[in-house]
């Protein structure tokens, strides 16, 4: 794995240094997937112990695990890679650890640490090496080592100089390791030796929000490994504070014991998983309802902190996440009271309430039933007037006003209508839908009032 | 009825040949269960699986095996062995040769001449149905593995129940391999919650184990639950003092466990002087001797680190060869020596002279 990330070497003349480089990520624990059996498993039919002489012998020829001889040198045979003493041993675990086998993928967020060796393959010392590391990217060169004011003296024939360096990797793209040495070889001549390798940054996570007093953040893991969320906070800004929700844990466990040990992680599976987090956040602004803020409002940045294999870890800082801007409503239309049984086809009122939240006059304006946006037929008509008109309404006033609505069969929409007739003609749950405002002097329709459910009972 | 001292094994030890029907008179030695089984055995111990096989062919063209149920333990002898050498194809054929293993050919109440006494049952070895359960995923079809581990893992669960007194202990033993084994899978694929979950209830049901205890901790930590990882340690070293366990293993599972939490720390220079104990107390301590070396290569001390690990080979060879300290072996003189071929070759070398049969020589990657 050393040094395979793609290098290129700029000078065809022979060197006699030359740089070899291991990505240090951490090491992994190997897992053992080698046959281990139990004798008794190999060397008996299974049910073997079932049969009382079998039981009573056995045992002696086969000594039980608990009778492990102590470690000695002298056991030169293999059986380690045969025989099981006990059962747990088949998981492949001892807590042996293993190189990383390859460069891997690396992530905005990391820490790209790389084991650097210059080697004197040439059969002369080479003396006053000047070794410099730094790290190009297209924004950037950030110098990782110098050692230009106390050069290395010398390497001997065969001979070696470390080091490692570490660099947070905070751009996405591109980057290049460039190493260079400038040397007296064996001749006295001074020379220069770069090599370069390369490697690519990719984003890591997305975070997607959705925010309405509750701020939704839902992280997408785009690595190649499951990510283990350490941390994820949401840091307010001045005019908001927040909390975070969790759901109830649903494993409570029963054991008291586990319970210490046994939180279950928060693991997001590799190439694609999400996890999603909820704050709950309050305006930290006074004022009342009817002086809202206008435009958009900046809620906070999330901070996520996440580990890989043995706890490496990774950050990012999401940008600023902004609230939807604030609409500032002109006028609220609602519905303030329905009457508490509904009949088929029998008249009935729903109690509006208008307020103009503007500070100057507005209407005349037409209150109607849409009939638009619907493919079957609605059950909720209006008996009486299509439409219903309101005279204008003062600055900060409101009007209240009936919508008397009687049930009549299952006929379309009669001409001749009542004033403000409501009627329902079907039974059972129904959608009071589509009250819709317009403006006559501004020409302007409003939303149309969210549906309402009712019930419809029989005579 | 001879009794033997507790502390003779026989497992390493070339055996009388006794013909006598193995199952209902006595057990004095491991050719009463089975022909020659002894020397199987004992090429086993010292990883000649190709010897292994040449004895089966052999057994087999001059028919010396007569009863049935030698026939299934030299066939499952056979299956191991094709399978540590990688013939998994030749392993997975050997096995479909095979009835059903549920099947009455492989019950002993079907042979009433061969044996008499003998209770009812199936003398088919539970490494076979094992094996036949292993070979899919090292045939490329890892579902197939899994579906029948899990069966297996069933029909465990089932005899166990069904069971009493040593059978129903052997079976219990079955049963906690094969979730071992299951969540072998799952880990090497990365597959944590699972791994988990099935971790949960074999603590559940030995809560008192800490070996296996310290094997949670590795899995947290694995996954990046430092914390956890920790917690597990702290429950692991309580678990010792509460037991009063004193044997050498335990106080180097401590250290090694100290070890990894420096490590994973970055605190290299302790994790060393961890390790360095377990070497004190036991010089066979693979595990502290690999981590060892790999604590001073991220120390920067590369010359160091090599020195740890061909020291060891040199030592204790039998107990540290194996693949994984080569393949870091290797890594450290890639990055050691420009022509590292050189210094390979003399590893692989001595690798082939020394090391068992079914060792996996592409280690070396040379």
């Amino acid at each position: 794995m050393s040094s395979s990330p793609p290098q290129k070497q700029s000078s065809s003349s022979s060197h006699s240094l030359a740089f070899r480089v291991m990505r240090l990520c951490r090491p992994s624990f190997h897992i053992d997937s080698s046959l281990l059996l139990d004798p008794l498993d190999l060397l008996t039919g299974e049910d073997i112990f079932d049969d009382p002489i079998a039981a009573s012998h056995l045992p002696l020829l086969f000594p039980s695990s608990s009778q492990q001889q102590q470690p000695s040198t002298n056991d030169l045979s293999y059986r380690n890679r045969f025989e099981l003493h006990n059962p747990n041993d088949a998981l492949g675990l001892s807590g042996l650890l293993v190189l990383p086998q390859a460069f891997g993928a690396i992530y905005l967020g990391e820490t790209f640490c790389s084991y650097i060796s210059i080697n004197n393959s040439s059969s002369f010392e080479v003396r006053d090496i000047v070794i410099k590391a730094e790290i190009q990217t297209e924004k950037q060169r950030i110098l990782l080592l110098d050692t230009s004011k106390s050069p290395v003296e010398t390497i001997r024939s065969g001979g070696r100089y470390d080091f490692i360096v570490e660099h947070d990797v905070k751009e996405l793209g591109a980057h290049t390791l460039v190493c260079t040495a400038l040397y007296d070889d064996g001749e006295g001549e001074r020379k220069y030796l770069p090599q370069f390798f390369k490697f690519i940054v990719a984003n890591p996570l997305s975070v997607r929000t959705k925010e309405n007093t509750f701020l939704e953040a839902c992280i997408e893991n785009h690595t190649k490994s499951n990510l283990y969320m350490d941390q994820v906070e949401f840091e307010p800004s001045q005019n908001w504070s927040a909390k975070m929700l969790k759901a109830d844990d649903h494993q409570l466990e029963i054991d008291s014991h586990n319970s210490e040990i046994f939180r279950p992680p928060i693991l997001i599976r590799a190439g694609g998983g999400i996890y999603n987090y909820l704050y709950q956040l309050k305006s930290s602004l006074h004022g009342s309802a009817s002086m809202k803020v206008e435009g958009g409002n900046i809620l906070g940045k999330l901070q996520i902190t996440w580990r890989t294999n043995l706890g490496e870890p990774g950050r990012l800082q999401t940008q600023q996440i902004l609230g939807s801007p604030i609409v500032r409503k002109e006028i609220d239309l609602q519905i303030v009271e329905v009457p508490l049984v509904t009949i088929l086809e029998k008249p009935f009122l729903v109690h509006l309430h208008l307020s103009n939240q503007t500070d100057r006059k507005m209407g005349p304006f037409e209150i109607s039933l849409s009939q638009e946006g619907l493919e079957e037929e609605k059950s909720i008509l209006v008996n009486g007037l299509h439409k219903m008109v309101l005279p204008q309404i003062e600055a900060f006033g409101s009007s209240d006003f009936n919508l008397v609505e009687s049930v009549t069969s299952n006929l379309p929409l009669t001409l001749s209508m009542l004033v403000q007739n409501l009627i329902a003609t079907s039974l059972g749950v129904q959608k009071i839908a589509g009250i819709t405002v317009f403006d006559t002097r501004e020409k302007k329709t409003y939303e149309p009032l969210a549906d309402l459910e009712i019930f419809v009972e029989s005579d | 009825m001879e009794k033997l001292e507790s502390n003779e094994t026989l497992t390493s030890d070339l055996q009388t040949l006794t013909i006598l029907d193995p199952l209902s008179t006595k057990f004095t030695t491991l050719n009463d269960l089975c022909f020659e089984i002894s020397s199987l055995q004992d090429l086993a111990h010292r990883g000649s699986w190709r010897s292994i096989i040449d004895k089966i062919i052999r057994a087999r063209k001059q028919s010396l095996l007569h009863k049935p149920h030698e026939h299934l333990i030299y066939l499952c002898y056979n299956v191991l062995a094709l399978t540590k050498l990688r013939r998994f194809g030749d392993a997975s054929d050997e096995l479909d040769s095979l009835d059903d293993f549920d099947s009455h050919r492989y019950r002993y109440e079907s042979y009433p001449e061969d044996y008499p006494n003998h209770e009812k049952g199936s003398m088919v070895p539970f490494a076979l149905r094992w094996l036949h359960a292993e070979i899919p995923i090292r045939l490329g079809k890892r579902q197939e593995t899994l579906d029948r581990l899990y069966l297996l893992l069933e029909f465990v669960r089932v005899k166990v129940v069904k069971s009493l007194n040593l059978s129903m202990e052997q079976w219990r033993r079955r049963e906690v391999f094969l979730i071992n084994t299951i969540s072998s899978h799952h880990l090497n694929n990365k597959e944590f919650s699972v791994c988990l979950k099935l971790f949960k209830e074999l603590l559940s049901r030995d809560s008192e184990d800490p070996v296996l205890l310290s094997k949670l901790g590795y899995i947290q930590m694995q996954l990046g639950d430092i914390e956890g990882s920790k917690g597990s340690f702290n429950g692991v070293e309580n678990l010792i003092k509460k037991r009063n366990l004193e044997g050498i293993e335990f106080k180097n599972l401590i250290n090694r466990n100290k070890a990894m939490v420096y490590l994973v720390g970055k605190d290299y220079v302790s994790a060393v002087r961890e390790y360095e104990e377990c070497m004190e107390r036991d010089p066979t301590d693979v595990v502290a001797i690999n981590n060892k070396s790999l604590c001073l290569m991220y120390l920067r001390d590369l010359s160091d680190s090599i020195k740890v690990l061909e020291s060891a080979l040199e030592r204790v060879p039998t107990y540290a060869l194996n693949e994984t300290l080569v393949v870091n072996l290797c890594s450290m003189y890639e990055l050691a020596y420009v022509n590292h071929s050189d210094i390979k070759k003399t590893l692989s070398n001595w690798i082939a002279r020394v090391s068992p049969d079914d060792f996996d020589s592409s280690s070396t990657r040379s």
